[in-house]
């Protein structure tokens, strides 16, 4: 119905009470808010809960969308406030957690270490693993954080990208991915202290190749 | 290279945008010192990982329009019922405040003692009667055997004989 109407026409339409311009909203701008929503949340429901809220805030907030940026961005905005509203409001997982790692994730630990202690180039894989590694030690940080190290060092934007999205100064930016760098490596440290001595021995023995 | 060795180089940005040369430094020194291998190290494990999750994206699903747009009137129905609710309230409220301005009104006005009623020509009437009532329902006369001249006199008797009437009789 609303296909062909622009960003701005659809935004005034909504404001009207148009329930099918505001869904044409919904339909054009919903895979980037589910993008942004599993950057901080991995279980499906967590991520539909949490888009569900950005559209129905993003309804109540319309009259303040004054058109000079982007719908998309302006709705990115939404997202990452969401987000992190609801992270903020959860209990931080405890630092032990990361000491129960599963088989897989044990594996994954040893066959990379192995690969770093050789030197041997490591390609970024679609690994359940070590996506759920980083979950564990992304749990144990703030969510300020988990929201900057994985715009930055995980899906690779740039720090200006990554303050337009979360409304932050570039050097607010700069100062929190160094910081969150430090808490994640050091945690990663922790969890590799902590892992089986056959990873030990398997790096071990890689070292001395 | 300060105390901290490579430290502050393998914090400064993601692995994968350390230039070549910052490379070769981080891995050098990697080789001769225990501290700045384990970062390194962790550092890469951290670098793999974050990229894996960045990976993983949950898709939309086919019905998650329908989905919001019925939140969001369910949001909206709830949001005027309260409203309702309230003004139902409120209205209960003003109509027993109108209520008991109207009742206190009609005391005011028409109640025993009012104003209304103590003007000079019902209070004398007023007191007349009351006079003539109590003459009446005195117990030991009856109608027949008050008469006239005991009325008036009733009647006509200043204020304080009007109170003493009983000490007559």
């Amino acid at each position: 119905m609303h296909e062909e109407a622009s960003d701005l026409d659809l935004v005034r339409l909504a404001r009207g009470g148009d329930e099918s311009a505001f869904a044409e909203i919904v339909r054009r701008y919903s895979s980037r808010v589910f993008q942004f929503a599993s950057r901080f949340f991995r279980q499906r429901s967590q991520v539909e809960d949490a888009a569900q809220e950005v559209f129905l805030k993003a309804y109540t907030q319309l009259d303040s969308f004054e058109g000079r940026g982007s719908l998309e961005g302006w709705l990115t905005r939404i997202t990452v406030n969401t987000c992190l509203n609801i992270l903020r409001s959860a209990r931080r997982r405890p630092e032990s957690v990361i000491a129960d790692l599963t088989e897989d994730e044990s594996t994954w630990l040893e066959n990379r270490l192995a690969d770093a202690a050789a030197e041997r180039h490591q390609s970024i894989e679609r690994s359940l693993a070590a996506a759920d590694l980083a979950d564990r030690v992304l749990g144990t940080l703030g969510p300020d954080d988990r929201l900057i190290l994985t715009l930055i060092d995980g899906e690779g934007a740039s720090i200006k990208e990554a303050a337009e999205v979360t409304g932050w100064s570039e050097s607010k930016v700069k100062v929190q991915a160094l910081r969150a760098r430090r808490r994640m490596r050091k945690a990663v440290e922790a969890l590799l202290a902590g892992r089986p001595q056959r990873a030990q021995a398997t790096l071990e023995s890689a070292g001395e190749k | 290279m300060k105390n901290d060795h490579i430290i502050d180089l393998l914090e400064s940005a993601p692995l994968d945008r350390l230039s070549d040369g910052e490379r070769a430094i981080v891995r050098e020194h990697a080789r001769s010192c225990g501290a700045c291998r384990r970062a390194y190290e962790a550092a890469q494990m951290a670098a793999l990982m974050l990229k894996a999750r960045a990976a993983e994206t949950i898709e939309t699903p086919p019905f998650f329009q329908t989905r919001v747009m019925a939140a969001l009137r369910e949001k909206q129905a709830a949001a005027e019922s309260a409203l309702w609710r309230m003004w139902r309230a409120a209205g209960q409220l003003v109509f027993s405040m109108v209520v008991t301005v109207m009742v206190l009104g009609a005391i005011s006005f028409f109640g025993p003692g009012s104003a209304f009623q103590t003007e000079p020509q019902d209070l004398a009437a007023g007191y007349k009667r009351d006079a003539t009532e109590q003459l009446m329902l005195t117990p030991d006369y009856s109608a027949e055997d008050v008469s006239d001249g005991q009325v008036l006199q009733v009647l006509y008797e200043p204020d304080d004989g009007v109170e003493g009437g009983d000490e007559q009789y």
